[in-house]
């Protein structure tokens, strides 16, 4: 980004196309957040996809209860799925870096990266599959006879969580287990050496060490959740409604395109904010804990 | 109803002020099919400087490593104050460590890292801040605990790791190669400081090096290490003077090696034939076992060759051609070439010698044996 080297010396013979491609991507891109700019400020015309003249009365319409239950529900569900996918993340990124073995350490890249490349609905339909009424986790705990009704798992926000964390994984541990892999080693063992046991050592070393990548992935996986779309719609099943579902179902049901422009550029404030505030938090704790 | 002299417990065990701090009996470690160390016993003395010194890759750091407890060995045991820590996890061993590259803290000030072995050990605060300041006076930093890590030269980081590492009061302290990372003359200063801070703290230390100067000033005792195994454990003159082997005759400082010689007695002496033309005479001495006819390994330092005055009959004249001289400030290190010896190097005071003869020239030099080391081929 800062490669705007004003009055560089040398020639960079890859830096004009390279800038073309990202002025044009850029380019696109403010051209559909124009878009959106331009309807959240427009009226709504009950019945009809055409809009009116200019007002923010959208933006005033936010303010109903109905809509700010949803922001505070998506504002839940992607906290709690950043802190869980944090705290499921950290032992498998851990043991990514650190375990000697070869085939462990490659079984558990493996393990720790397929869910990227299966498709989101795909994985969506998997999570049905399994969280469903006669779904496979109600079937086992039926036939072990733990428990005599089902459990309700789909269509609700745990069910939501659940698939959600698992879909943030791999991101969550490829940000830990680069922070955890410029750990200093030698650092931990002066710690054991002084008398720190092996918990200690990592609660006062190896954890503080780490916390800038702790902080961006608990960041990212947030941002990224407040624009989850499909996970919510299929497992949430119209009972559980983030801000997208209500994107979708005020632009393409209701054709209130005004409104769902109004709330996607809530959702990119929050989600840009969270994103801004990470950089003076990291530089915070790095003040206290410096990786590099 | 006391009955004092039954119940009276045992004494507690006398201190012995001549106890080893660390035993190693029969230690050894492999990594994979390599031998790292191979079956090294060495007794480490309460209060000592004992340097372990070798070429990279002799396995000196495994050995400290295996001490500290970062490494089990693959056979043996270790002892620590009498109490056998083979299988005692790190923490729990009460060793000092300074690392190599001192492996600081890097999110605690100075105070924070000297502090933290003693809040291991749950010290309450206030002492904590007595002991942590006395460590830092000791290794004048005083009044810098508040610094941030990354504040600080490398010589300061150097003193802050010592610190760290000598408040816990360790029953040893181990220093990896510490100085390795300074430059030439903080080097010097450091050995100094660090040869003061042993007589201030009589902490028994275990030093690691591969540099023999920094062994010979800083030890008491010198463990030799090449390929894993001890070559010879001796005090650094002794080491200088008489090396066990050749390995330690050539590693601890410059020596000459001359061509297997052939040995006969001769009334009092013994006569060295290197060359037929070449033959050296040594004093018989008591330590030195030869049969005549037996082949044998002489080692001569530089500063035992001469230069031969012109006049001067003496022993042991072996004709040579001036091939370089490399002059060192209060010495200068020559080398000549004589006929069937091959290059020698001779170490003589100042620096007159190089104008007064060039490369090229021929001069006379005399070997003196007296102090050579002398190994009996088997």
């Amino acid at each position: 980004m800062s490669a705007v080297g004003a009055g560089a010396p040398r020639r960079r013979p890859f830096f004009l196309p390279f800038l073309l491609i990202s002025l044009i991507a850029a380019g696109l891109f403010l051209a559909a957040l124009g878009d959106v700019l331009h309807y959240s400020v427009r009226l709504f015309i009950p019945g009809s996809i055409e809009v009116g003249g200019f007002t923010l009365a959208n933006f005033a319409r936010l303010l109903r209860p109905i809509y700010r239950t949803v922001l505070l529900a998506t504002l839940i569900i992607s906290f709690l799925t950043a802190i869980f996918t944090l705290l499921l993340g950290y032992p498998v990124a851990y043991a990514l870096v650190r375990v000697r073995r070869g085939w462990v350490r490659s079984l558990l890249i493996v393990l720790a990266i397929t869910p990227l490349f299966t498709g989101e609905i795909v994985r969506t339909y998997a999570w049905i599959l399994v969280l469903g009424t006669n779904g496979f986790i109600n079937s086992i705990l039926k036939a072990l006879g733990i428990i005599g009704a089902p459990l309700s798992m789909l269509y609700t926000s745990f069910g939501v969580i659940l698939a959600l964390v698992q879909f943030s994984m791999p991101v969550m541990i490829m940000l830990l287990a680069t922070a955890i892999s410029h750990v200093d080693r030698s650092c931990e063992r002066a710690a054991a050496n002084l008398g720190a046991s092996p918990l200690m050592v990592f609660w006062r070393v190896t954890l503080p060490l780490t916390t800038p990548g702790v902080v961006s992935g608990t960041v990212v996986i947030f941002a990224w959740t407040m624009s989850a779309f499909s996970t919510p719609q299929l497992i949430g099943g119209g009972k559980v409604l983030m801000l997208s579902n209500l994107v979708y179902l005020e632009g393409l049901t209701n054709l209130d395109f005004p409104l769902a422009a109004a709330l996607s550029l809530l959702a990119l404030v929050v989600a840009i904010g969270s994103l801004g505030l990470m950089r003076p938090a990291i530089t915070r704790l790095e003040r206290k804990a410096t990786l590099y | 109803m006391r009955t004092d002299n039954e119940a009276a417990p045992p004494p507690p065990p006398a201190a012995d002020p001549a106890a080893n701090a660390v035993e190693l009996v029969g230690v050894s470690k492999n990594f994979g099919a390599v031998a790292a160390v191979h079956t090294v016993t060495l007794a480490i003395r309460q209060g000592e400087v004992l340097t372990l010194l070798g070429p990279s890759g002799c396995g000196k750091t495994t050995l400290l490593n295996i001490i500290a407890g970062f490494e089990e060995p693959t056979r043996g045991r270790i002892q620590i104050d009498g109490r056998d820590v083979t299988l005692t996890p790190p923490h729990l061993r009460d060793t000092g460590m300074v690392f190599q590259n001192y492996a600081l803290f890097p999110h605690m000030n100075v105070f924070e890292n000297v502090a933290f072995g003693l809040s291991m050990r749950r010290m309450p605060k206030a002492r904590i801040a007595i002991e942590v300041s006395r460590a830092l006076e000791m290794v004048k930093l005083e009044g810098l605990g508040g610094r941030r890590v990354r504040q600080l030269s490398g010589g300061q980081q150097q003193r802050v790791a010592l610190a760290r590492a000598i408040v816990i009061q360790p029953k040893v302290l181990l220093l990896d190669e510490p100085l390795s990372a300074l430059d030439k003359n903080l080097r010097g200063q450091m050995q100094i400081e660090l040869k003061e801070l042993h007589d201030r703290t009589g902490l028994t230390t275990v030093f690691v090096t591969h540099d023999q100067g920094e062994a010979l000033s800083l030890s008491d005792r010198i463990v030799v290490l090449n390929r894993g195994e001890i070559q010879q454990i001796a005090a650094p003159l002794e080491l200088y003077r008489r090396p066990a082997n050749g390995f330690v005759a050539s590693f601890i400082g410059d020596i000459n090696h001359l061509p297997p010689a052939e040995c006969h007695r001769y009334g009092s002496d013994i006569l060295f034939r290197l060359t037929p033309a070449i033959e050296l005479a040594m004093p018989a001495r008591a330590d030195l076992a030869l049969r005549d006819d037996q082949k044998a390994h002489i080692f001569v330092r530089p500063e035992h060759l001469r230069i031969a005055d012109e006049t001067g009959e003496g022993r042991n004249r072996v004709l040579c051609q001036v091939v370089t001289h490399v002059y060192q400030g209060t010495h200068t290190l020559t080398r000549v070439e004589a006929v069937g010896l091959g290059l020698l190097q001779l170490r003589i005071p100042g620096g007159e010698i190089i104008e007064r003869t060039p490369p090229g020239s021929r001069i006379v030099v005399t070997i003196n044996l007296d102090e050579a080391t002398v190994l009996a081929e088997a």
